[in-house]
Parts: C-alpha cells; sequence; structure tokens
C-alpha cells in the first residue's frame, strides 16, 4: 500500500484517467474511500475559501470518524441546493445542523447545513508542494468566529499583504 | 488458468457515467491527483468477472460465450489485463470457492 504502482505506460484496457470527473462523481469516489476509513485528496477548484485554500490547492478530506464537525473545521459536504459538494467553514454547530459559509464570500452563507450531507473535513492543504497550514489548526476557531461576525474579509481588507506573508511563513518546507 | 483472483483492498473502483474509475489506495490515501485509472468496456467486463470465485479459464469461457470470439484471442486479452492489474497490485490472488 505504501508502494506506488510502476511507471511504464499500462495495458490498453487500463488508462491513466485524464477525465474530468463531475461533482456528484467526486463525491461517490470521496464515499467509497472513506469507506475504507481513508483521505480523498484532490485538486480544489473556486475561491470562497481564499487565502486558506486556494484555487488548484490539493486537498485531503479525511472521513468522520472521530465525531461530528467543529466549529472552525472546514467541512466537506453535499449543498443541499445546488447538489455540489463543497468545502466551506463550521461557523456554528446546533445540533445535528450546522452553519456553514465560505471565508471570502460572508454576504453568501450556505445556511444551516444538516449532519447528513456533511460527508468530511479538511485535514491537509497543498499549494505548489508544500503544506499550507494556516487554517486548519487552532487559529480556525478565532477564524470561524471572525467569519461569523463579517470581520474576516474587512481584515484581509485592510491586512492583505500581511496575512499573504503570515501564510507563506506557516507553508512548510515538506514536499509531496 | 485455473488461478482465480479478486480485487485488491488496496483500490476503490466505481462505475461512472459508464467508465470504470479505479483509485489505488496509496500510502493510506485515495488519491485522484496522481494514480487515477479507468477502464475501457473490455476492461470492466473482465474487471466485473474477478469476482473472487470464478477461475481464467471460466472467465475466458463466459466472454467467448458471450461474444461468440475466438477463445484463444480472448484468453490473450484476459491474460494481459490480468497481468496489468497483477503488476499494478489491483487485484490478488484468491482461493477458489
Amino acid at each position: 500500500m505504501s508502494k506506488r504502482p510502476p511507471p511504464e505506460h499500462p495495458h490498453p484496457a487500463l488508462q491513466k484517467s485524464g477525465i474530468l470527473l463531475s461533482g456528484k462523481a467526486l463525491i461517490g469516489l470521496m464515499r467509497a474511500v472513506h469507506a475504507r476509513g481513508l483521505p480523498f485528496r484532490f485538486t480544489a477548484g473556486g475561491h470562497s475559501m481564499a487565502p486558506f485554500i486556494r484555487d488548484g490547492d490539493v486537498v485531503s478530506v479525511s472521513p468522520l470518524a472521530s465525531g461530528d464537525p467543529a466549529l472552525g473545521d472546514v467541512a466537506a459536504f453535499v449543498h443541499p441546493e445546488t447538489t455540489f459538494l463543497c468545502l466551506h467553514r463550521v461557523l456554528s454547530v446546533n445540533g445535528n445542523r450546522f452553519l456553514i459559509q465560505g471565508d471570502s464570500i460572508p454576504d453568501r452563507p450556505d445556511g444551516m447545513i444538516p449532519r447528513e450531507a456533511i460527508i468530511g473535513r479538511v485535514t491537509r492543504v497543498e499549494r505548489a508542494g508544500r503544506n499550507v497550514r494556516l487554517g486548519l489548526g487552532p487559529e480556525r476557531l478565532l477564524i470561524a468566529l471572525l467569519s461569523r461576525c463579517g470581520m474576516l474579509t474587512r481584515i484581509r481588507r485592510y491586512a492583505g499583504p500581511l496575512t499573504a506573508c503570515f501564510s507563506r511563513r506557516h507553508a512548510s518546507c515538506e514536499t509531496r | 488458468m485455473d488461478m482465480v483472483f479478486s480485487h485488491s483492498d488496496d483500490v476503490v473502483s466505481r462505475e461512472i457515467d459508464g467508465a470504470l474509475i479505479i483509485v489505488p489506495l496509496t500510502a493510506g490515501v485515495g488519491d485522484m491527483e496522481d494514480d487515477l485509472f479507468s477502464m475501457n468496456e473490455t476492461g470492466t467486463e473482465i474487471w466485473n468477472l474477478l469476482d473472487g470465485k470464478k477461475t481464467i479459464r471460466e472467465i475466458v469461457d463466459a466472454l467467448a460465450g458471450q461474444y461468440r470470439a475466438d477463445a484463444g484471442e480472448i484468453e490473450a486479452d484476459v491474460s494481459g489485463i490480468v497481468k496489468e492489474l497483477l503488476k499494478r497490485r489491483m487485484i490478488v490472488e484468491a482461493t477458489a470457492a
């Protein structure tokens, strides 16, 4: 399980897949991998979680084996209206329902998402081969609170260069 | 030809829009980034028959009967795909039921 497959060209019946999977296909594969208790790694698209998750970042979504998503976690969930896969932050927990919102779209909250729509939580973000830790550690609580009261985008606006610098400093040198 | 194979626990497969997608669970992660494979129609059919019960001979016979094709040709196809899947550890040898 730890060794990578041989690099030669595969048999014509078996091809390295270059197809772009739809949201539903991605969700199906993620659920299948999670059923084995393993994280699912893929490239995220969009800007709703900037600057913590950017378009093209590689994210790992782990199954919720260790319990429900908590305040500040970035949850992977199926949006009840669009049925798209979303990666947005949990801003509050109310029993089995979770207030979720993208960090950079305070005007478009996802609303109260039921527990059954949540597939997993983001446990790793990689950017250009480096781990990006800012946004997934203990500071996620503060980010959630700031986001909830509408302060996060304001802070970003005024402290954008500082945030970028902070992000770089928190990126480890670990490569894949 | 009397060997029996089943899908490895180190892969996850799903049929999506008519194509079989195989995700190897490399280093404890289901990785869409490097290691996503898709099977063509023939490969998918053979993959589905590698169920841990049927021998390679039974698979060849089943396909030869279904397609009324030359058994030798089908055997070569099945052997080639099985060899590839074994090499990539997508299937493992199983004990016949």
